[in-house]
């Protein structure tokens, strides 16, 4: 990977001086140019109350530079930083944009148009089956945006993979994952979509760095759709950061009372938009989406649909009495609408038409 | 003078004649035991000689060798006691001109009474395949005994008897044979009558049984996962004698026969959690005793909370799964038992049990969940083909007044399930689906169209092992028996793939 002079010396600044995000901030705008702070840091650094900070002397500067880029090119990561020519706009306009994004995996989804699907770790299975589908339509037409942990996140990585149109953010640096079980899931992402973080690649998760993540989320996106929340969530937090920044909020409606819905409709209550389809969110951004080549289904296939669309959530039981099927007939056309992707079984051997 | 007494030694489910020969000589009083004796055989000169003397006979003060042949083989336990005492008298010429050409067995009391002894089936099993027809067992043992059939059997009750008998004073009524009746106990408790609600269950059992499946059961604490996997042995076929014997010689060799004197139920076996794995598989210092595995054979292993079990007692169970036996290894001696049993399981679907219920919330974290579901192993839960949630209870009322079908009604077509396989797998040595291996699923499962692109559908959707692929065939080819259908339709493909419950997730 190339790197200019002064992109070479953003990212020592970012990554190999002490220095805090406040402190880069007034440094950059101290010097003509990051090439500039790297060469004379002597000059710079004090003024700005970084006396030390930084390594004394030019040539060790000069070094540590080049050994940092060497460590990225050999783990295969690459850096954009906020001067380079592929750093997204959009997230140039949020307050506080990062300084540099670390990433490994298709650069290239930097320039595509973003969109953000998210929904906590609790996602119950109908919004998290949902929130895939509309993410696989989606992903035809936007990168799709999402995080790496379980529920929403890894419904909308299941929903992007399909296109490879995914970046996911994360909390973590790029070496280390988390939720650490989510390892395989890392590693296809990086494969067939993009893996971003701010943090240097050997940094831990803290506790605050979900917060910035979620900011980053909903920065790089144009929109944002919520498939679950609680009413105090982490999910909310990337809803609000949306609001912030005037992007668009979209939420799955959810039952009244389920408490991983509460969070959704409050954001459809405070004006979010209301989506229970991708063309709901691709209407809004005038696209069209294609005609979904209609499912064949036969005829008791249709009866038990159409018995989950009359009465919401069913034991397979109570579909066996409303279709006059036997029970063993219901459970094996559930099973063959379920692998249509027509139904989704939640716990309890409950099913939702979706 | 030497006398000779046959008696029988017990080698695994093996019973090995062991010569007890006596010699009594003129000289200082002595008593030596030789041949490889354990401690418990060394111990019974004292209940010898007591016995004896209480029986109102002569304890020989003379010098005394008791040898027992072949001597390179372990003697254990106290089932020596009576041949050791039969073969003094006769050496002391207390039985002169009697007729001791019998297979003595039996443990004797300080009193002179006689004690049944464990293992009493398998070594007159034996014995009667080595050409001996006549046997003197200890009354307790009687009817344990009364199925052998074809051999003189006298069971005595003390010492005194003995040597009535012997001496032709008093003859001990020969044992009759029984006849062998399933289920003549009468004890059965448990009915799917009974069990309230639960479909999806019901069918899974069915099916289970119908084709020699192992099933798992998921759900929230008390929604009678207990009882439903107590009526598995009331839906499976009758035993068949020779299946009954098998049984029985197993429980005769573990001490565990009840008062039937052989096994008529299929056996029904729920170690706790805290088994250990020698107790599971097997073991022991020097005669390796039967695990709960083997006890379990032609019959039902059921772990209740199977995430509970120790990991390596889990693991070990893989190996007997596949092979129906378990061979092992002590320094006494390697042993193998059968261990074709179906096992069944139950477990929480998380720690706080209430994931996916309707009604109450869970409180685990998804780490949690992932901690607890990760007990068992992948490879354990492939062999595990049907997955079933059970329902929360409350959903009984909404189907209890058409679904409590008997146990016997679900019987008839399970048997006619198995009679479909049997006369389907007639030249292959095997006896259900569940046994198929690449061999047969490609003979007798050719899939529809139709129901290849439901099973390739779910590989891809659910991303499926290749071992649970060819799990979900077989499943399938039980659920088109049971439907009495040469094909196996989509619809039974479907069916099959609904209780894969475990495999759906990503990574």
């Amino acid at each position: 990977m190339d790197y200019t002079a002064e992109e070479r010396a953003y990212l020592w600044l970012c990554a190999c001086t002490k220095t805090e995000y406040r402190t880069r901030v007034a440094l950059l705008r101290a010097a003509p140019s990051p090439a500039a702070l790297l060469a004379e840091a002597e000059t710079y650094f004090p003024a700005a109350g970084a006396e030390k900070s930084f390594t004394p002397s030019r040539e060790r500067r000069e070094k540590e530079a080049d050994l940092f880029l060497a460590g990225l090119e050999k783990k295969g990561y690459f850096a954009v930083t906020l001067i380079s020519e592929d750093y997204p706009d959009a997230l140039k306009n949020i307050s506080l944009p990062p300084l540099v994004l670390y990433g490994a995996g298709r650069r290239e989804l930097l320039g595509a148009r973003k969109f953000c699907v998210v929904g906590s770790r609790l996602t119950p299975p109908w919004a998290g089956k949902l929130g895939r589908t509309i993410a696989e339509t989606l992903s035809r037409r936007f990168a799709i945006v999402t995080g790496l942990a379980e529920g929403g996140d890894l419904a909308a990585i299941e929903g992007g993979m399909s296109e490879g149109n995914l970046i996911c953010v994360l909390p973590c640096g790029l070496d280390e994952c988390y939720p650490a079980a989510h390892v395989s899931v890392k590693e296809k992402v990086r494969k067939k979509g993009l893996l971003l973080s701010e943090l240097l690649p050997w940094e831990t998760a803290k506790k605050y760095s979900f917060h910035a993540r979620n900011r980053i989320l909903a920065g790089l996106s144009e929109g944002v759709l919520v498939l679950s929340a609680a009413e105090k969530s982490g999910t909310l937090i990337t809803a609000n950061c949306a609001l912030d920044f005037g992007r668009d909020v979209f939420a799955l409606p959810h039952n009244a009372g389920a408490r991983q819905g509460e969070g959704c409709n409050e954001l459809i209550k405070r004006g979010a938009y209301l989506a229970t389809k991708a063309e709901d969110i691709l209407s809004v951004y005038g696209m069209e989406a294609e005609k979904e080549a209609r499912m064949e289904l036969s005829s008791d296939e249709g009866r038990v649909l159409d018995a989950l669309k009359d009465y919401g959530e069913l034991h397979p039981a109570q579909i066996a009495e409303k279709t006059g099927l036997k029970i063993f007939e219901v459970t094996a056309v559930l099973s063959s609408l379920e692998i249509k992707g027509a139904v989704v079984r939640g716990g309890g051997n409950h099913y939702n038409a979706i | 003078m030497i006398a000779k007494i046959v008696c029988y030694a017990l080698n695994g489910l093996e019973g090995v004649p062991v010569e007890v020969e006596t010699d009594v000589n003129k000289g200082m009083p002595s008593y030596d035991m030789v041949g490889l004796p354990d401690t418990a055989v060394k111990e019974s000169k004292e209940r010898v000689r007591s016995a004896l003397k209480n029986s109102g006979l002569l304890f020989p003060m003379n010098r005394i060798t008791i040898n027992f042949a072949p001597a390179d083989i372990k003697k254990e336990g106290a089932s020596f006691d009576l041949a050791v005492a039969v073969s003094l008298l006769k050496a002391s010429e207390q039985l002169v001109g009697c007729d001791t050409d019998y297979v003595f067995i039996g443990e004797l009391a300080l009193s002179g009474d006689v004690r049944p002894i464990a293992g009493l089936l398998p070594i007159l099993i034996s014995a009667k395949a080595h050409g001996f027809t006549r046997f003197i067992v200890p009354s307790g043992n009687a009817r344990e005994a009364q199925y052998l059939g074809g051999a003189e059997i006298y069971p005595a009750a003390t010492l005194t008897e003995v040597v009535r008998h012997l001496a032709g004073t008093q003859r001990i009524p020969m044992l009759e044979t029984a006849m062998f009746v399933p289920h003549a106990g009468g004890r059965v408790s448990a009915d799917l009558r009974f069990v309230k609600g639960q479909p999806l269950a019901r069918r899974a059992i069915e099916i289970a049984v119908a084709g020699g499946h192992n099933v798992l059961m998921v759900g929230p604490p008390g929604t009678g996962k207990t009882m439903l996997a107590r009526c598995l042995p009331t839906v499976m076929p009758d035993l068949t004698f020779e299946e009954a014997l098998e049984i029985t010689k197993i429980h005769s060799v573990a001490g565990v026969l009840g008062e039937e004197g052989i096994v008529t139920e299929r056996p029904f076996r729920t170690p706790h959690h805290t088994a250990t794995t020698v107790s599971m598989c097997g073991g022991g210092n020097h005669v390796v005793h039967p695990g709960e595995i083997s006890l379990a054979h032609g019959g039902v292993l059921f772990l209740d909370e199977l995430p509970e079990y120790k990991r390596s007692t889990l693991e070990a169970l893989r190996q007997p799964l596949e092979d129906g036996k378990i061979t092992v290894s002590r320094a006494g001696g390697t042993f193998t038992y059968p261990a074709r049993f179906m096992l069944c399981a139950s477990m929480n679907p998380c720690p706080c049990g209430n994931y996916g219920s309707a009604e109450r919330t869970c409180i685990c974290t998804p780490a949690e969940i992932r901690r607890y579901r990760k007990r068992i192993s992948g490879p354990l839960l492939d062999r595990i083909d049907l997955q079933v949630e059970v329902d929360d209870i409350d959903y009984d009322d909404l189907t209890s007044n058409q679904m409590n079908e008997s146990s016997e009604a679900v019987k008839e077509r399970v048997e006619f399930a198995r009679r479909v396989q049997r006369s389907r797998f007639e030249d292959y040595g095997i006896g259900t689906n569940a046994e198929m291996g690449e061999r047969e699923i490609n003979e007798f499962c050719p899939l529809s169209r139709e129901g290849d692109d439901i099973l390739r559908a779910a590989f891809e959707r659910m991303h499926l092992s290749a071992r649970a692929r060819a799990r979900i065939i077989k499943v399938s080819r039980t659920i088109a028996d049971l439907d009495g259908s040469e094909e196996i339709l989509a619809k039974h493909v479907a069916e099959a793939v609904s209780y894969r419950i475990y495999d759906d997730s990503i990574g």
